[in-house]
């Protein structure tokens, strides 16, 4: 028990099986097999948005238009598809390709200018939104291929088939992390940018790739929303920001730098998404359910750091 | 290979660090760099690193002229310098610190395997052992400075450069240390071994090169002609390195501060001891002993977790610094000046009134700037803080004045007690003067003090008793009686006795 409790992650399973049964108890309808979609269908995007930060923590540095980068992306995958009758897979090609453009940006204008990255991606966040208001006057693109939909919307049993996506993605990044060498070159120079740069790792190449690669995820997460709204909505992504901080930091990352964990980000993903559906399974008042909400992910990162300081990880 | 510096000169805004600076290493020879805080020797470091490019002179590598646009420059070409822990990536393995630039890869990816037999080799050429898999955050400060030496191996360093190794290290890690550098100077490197220990470099070093005030004072003496006395002379310009002693007395004044069977989190056990109005007790100890770890107990930065405090005869919790300051009259001055110790952007009028806003605070709480100036106005004088106006922004300060600014604070609160940790470091020898003679007069004017110290020559000047801090815990304590010799074969000797015991015990 003692060497399971100081996985960063542990505190996390806990939580999920408990709230997990808690739930089953109390709300017979969880363990329908369309709740249990529902939820999971509901992570995908998450999931990747939360790996879209994740990425930036570990370089060390914060991305706070991964939501703008992402709606972005949306309405311009669904412009190209709508507007323009760009086929699917091109379309999301270029979406995506977009995305990763952006993440050049916001990197180049890091290394470059020498702002911090906060601000420069605070202030790209809103140049972002501002196109992504430019191009669609507010107003959705609805006319969508039914098969891209119709992705966005099938499973197989409880399995959506938009997950194949985030798992797909979670392999890779844990190869990417463990093994490749750019990776192991981004959380060399989050954990000690100095020593990294002494030892002939290029800062700016890191900071740049991480940004470019928190790009192509957050771009990847707004293509999978669109899916699964059946329409590209101007407002997707505007309520990201809060889970991309909070899953890889409940998950372990550490807010300095150089420190990730896919697995505890992976988990945490789950555990915020098993607590909006509780909340809608137990019928919480919609109003305060954004409340709530922020309350529990402070009470999850703070038992997290409760947990570390007792293992003496700080 | 032989690296040569020839008449460097470097400037800085406002400072001039070093003048025709010179120095000549050979390989296969331990080549000490000496020189007091502020001397030069880090500005010749990192010109010799590629981190800084001298005004003038000439960098020669075996008689070419080189110049280095980054450090990256000076690694390729065989300049490593090792410092203490600060190079290492903390989460990645030994073996991944080691080879970080040039990891073994198959099919893309780090091949682990390989990289962990490699860095082994480099390992066993240096003599630790440890599982090259280890996180070198939990590795020890001296197995981190072995990982880094070995590190350098791998970039096939001809000229190490080992910055104030022992720093942190216990005197058996230093003999560990001292034996490899012996290995690698036979097998040919060239070692320059920078450190202001004298013991350390009398031992251990063939020649040494002296700074002084950013003049080379000794080029490439041999260490066979040299006596402690000459090296002190030529590092200070006198022979007697101790500018202010206060004469020895009797501590008479009523007990501040008694610590009995203290306790702390941080580790330590069983502290005791009593601190007079009018006494400066020292606090000795290497870094890492656990001193600055006890004033922050003490000020009520962290907690006790046993044994008791009287302040004024009068048992006493202290739960916040504020109530450390306000009702107790104990007052901390940092080791850390920059972050701790003063407000850089803020002129001084703000730093000095800090402490005692609530007594200047007029209708509404409200301060004015000419309030602040006439409550700093007196400290300046007395202190001599040497400025054209007290709206001087502390950051455009020298040293020496940003240290005056932080006494004159803990000053302006009227404090009984204060707890000076480190006081000149990075001073230059003037102030440093001034402030011993300082600190000296602070305690005949009747308060007490506790002085931490980690250089013996301080200590021996200025404190009346001297406790000796070695792992959290006091080992010793004596009254000074100013003789460096004696004081020095007294603290080394209870320092070295408990590292001895420590080792038996395991």
């Amino acid at each position: 028990m003692g060497a399971f409790f100081r996985l960063q992650w542990s505190g996390i399973l806990v939580g999920i099986i408990a709230g997990g049964i808690a739930l089953a108890l109390s709300a017979p309808a969880f363990l329908s097999e369309f709740n249990l979609f529902v939820l999971l269908r509901s992570i995908c995007v998450s999931l990747l948005v939360a790996y879209a930060q994740m990425v930036m923590l570990g370089v060390g540095q914060m991305n706070l238009s991964v939501g703008a980068l992402g709606g972005l992306v949306a309405v311009v995958t669904g412009g190209l598809m709508d507007a323009l009758g760009v086929p699917t897979l091109p379309a999301i090609m270029i979406g995506v390709a977009a995305g990763g453009a952006a993440g050049f940006v916001n990197g180049w204008l890091t290394v470059r200018t020498g702002i911090n990255g906060f601000i420069v991606t605070l202030a790209t966040a809103s140049a972002f939104a501002g196109i992504n208001l430019g191009i669609t006057k507010a107003v959705p693109f609805y006319n969508l291929p039914a098969d891209f939909v119709a992705f966005g919307n099938g499973r197989v049993g409880l399995f959506p088939l938009l997950l194949i996506v985030p798992l797909l993605v979670t392999v890779v990044l844990a190869l990417f992390f463990a093994r490749a060498v750019p990776g192991r070159h981004m959380l060399a120079v989050g954990g000690n940018a100095p020593a990294a740069q002494l030892s002939g790792v290029s800062v700016p190449r890191a900071i740049i790739s991480a940004h470019v690669l928190s790009g192509l995820l957050a771009a990847v997460a707004g293509v999978l929303a669109v899916a699964q709204l059946g329409s590209a909505q101007p407002t997707i992504g505007s309520d990201w920001l809060l889970i991309s901080f909070a899953a890889p930091i409940i998950g372990g990352a550490s807010l300095a730098g150089g420190a990730i964990s896919i697995v505890g980000t992976l988990l945490a993903v789950v555990l915020i998404g098993l607590i909006q559906n509780a909340m809608v399974l137990v019928k919480v008042d919609p109003y305060w359910v954004q409340f709530l909400l922020g309350a529990l992910i402070l009470a999850a990162v703070w038992f997290n750091r409760y947990r570390a300081i007792k293992v003496g990880e700080i | 290979m032989a690296l040569t510096v020839d008449k460097a000169s470097k400037s800085f805004p406002g400072v001039r660090a070093l003048k025709d600076a010179s120095l000549e290493l050979r390989s296969g020879e331990v080549h000490a760099l000496m020189g007091e805080n502020g001397a030069g020797k880090s500005t010749l470091i990192k010109i010799i690193t590629g981190v800084h490019r001298p005004d003038g002179g000439r960098l020669l590598l075996d008689g070419q002229d080189v110049l280095f646009a980054s450090p990256r420059d000076a690694i390729r070409l065989g300049i490593s310098a090792v410092h203490q822990e600060r190079n290492l990536i903390p989460r990645f393995s030994v073996a991944e610190n080691i080879l970080l630039e040039n990891l073994p890869r198959r099919t893309g990816l780090v091949d682990y395997a390989r990289a962990n037999a490699e860095a082994k080799k480099y390992l066993e050429m240096i003599g630790l052992v440890v599982d090259t898999r280890t996180e070198v955050r939990h590795l020890s400060v001296a197995q981190m400075q072995m990982v880094e030496i070995a590190k350098a191996l791998s970039h096939e360093a001809k000229v190490l450069l080992l910055d104030e190794p022992t720093a942190s290290l216990t005197g058996e890690e230093a003999d560990a240390l001292f034996a490899l550098v012996q290995r690698l100077k036979a097998q040919g490197a060239a070692i320059l071994f920078v450190s202001h220990k004298l013991e350390e470099v009398l031992a251990i070093s063939d020649r040494v090169t002296v700074l002084r005030d950013g003049e080379t004072t000794l080029i490439g003496e041999p260490m066979a002609n040299m006596t402690r006395g000459r090296l002190i002379e030529a590092m200070i310009g006198r022979a007697e390195r101790i500018a202010v002693v206060r004469p020895p007395k009797a501590a008479t004044g009523a007990v501040k501060l008694e610590a009995s069977g203290v306790a702390t989190a941080a580790g330590h056990r069983d502290i005791s001891f009593t601190v007079r109005r009018g006494e400066i007790l020292g606090l000795y100890g290497l870094v890492g002993a656990g001193r600055t770890e006890l004033a922050r107990a003490l000020v009520g930065k962290d907690k006790l977790s046993g044994g008791t405090l009287s302040i004024d005869g009068k048992p006493a919790v202290i739960r916040s610094v504020e109530e450390a300051l306000k009702r107790h009259r104990i007052g901390y001055l940092s080791e850390d000046r920059k972050y701790e110790g003063v407000v850089l952007l803020h002129p001084i009028r703000f730093n000095v009134a800090m402490t005692i806003w609530d007594r200047l605070a007029r209708f509404l709480g409200f301060q004015t700037a000419a309030g602040e100036r006439r409550a700093t106005e007196p400290f300046a004088r007395q202190l001599e803080i040497r400025t054209p106006s007290l709206e001087q922004s502390v950051g455009n300060l020298s040293g020496g004045n940003q240290q005056k600014v932080s006494l004159a604070k803990w000053l302006a609160a009227k404090v009984d007690l204060l707890i000076i940790d480190e006081p000149t470091v990075g001073i230059d020898i003037k102030t440093k003067a001034y402030i011993h003679e300082l600190i000296g007069k602070l305690a005949d004017d009747g308060l007490a003090i506790l002085l931490i110290s980690s250089e013996l020559p301080e200590m021996v000047a200025l404190a009346d008793r001297i406790l000796v801090m070695h792992e959290f815990r006091i080992v010793d304590g004596f009254d000074n009686d100013r003789s460096y010799e004696a004081m020095s074969r007294k603290v080394m000797g209870a320092i070295h006795r408990h590292s001895d015991e420590a080792v038996a015990v395991e």
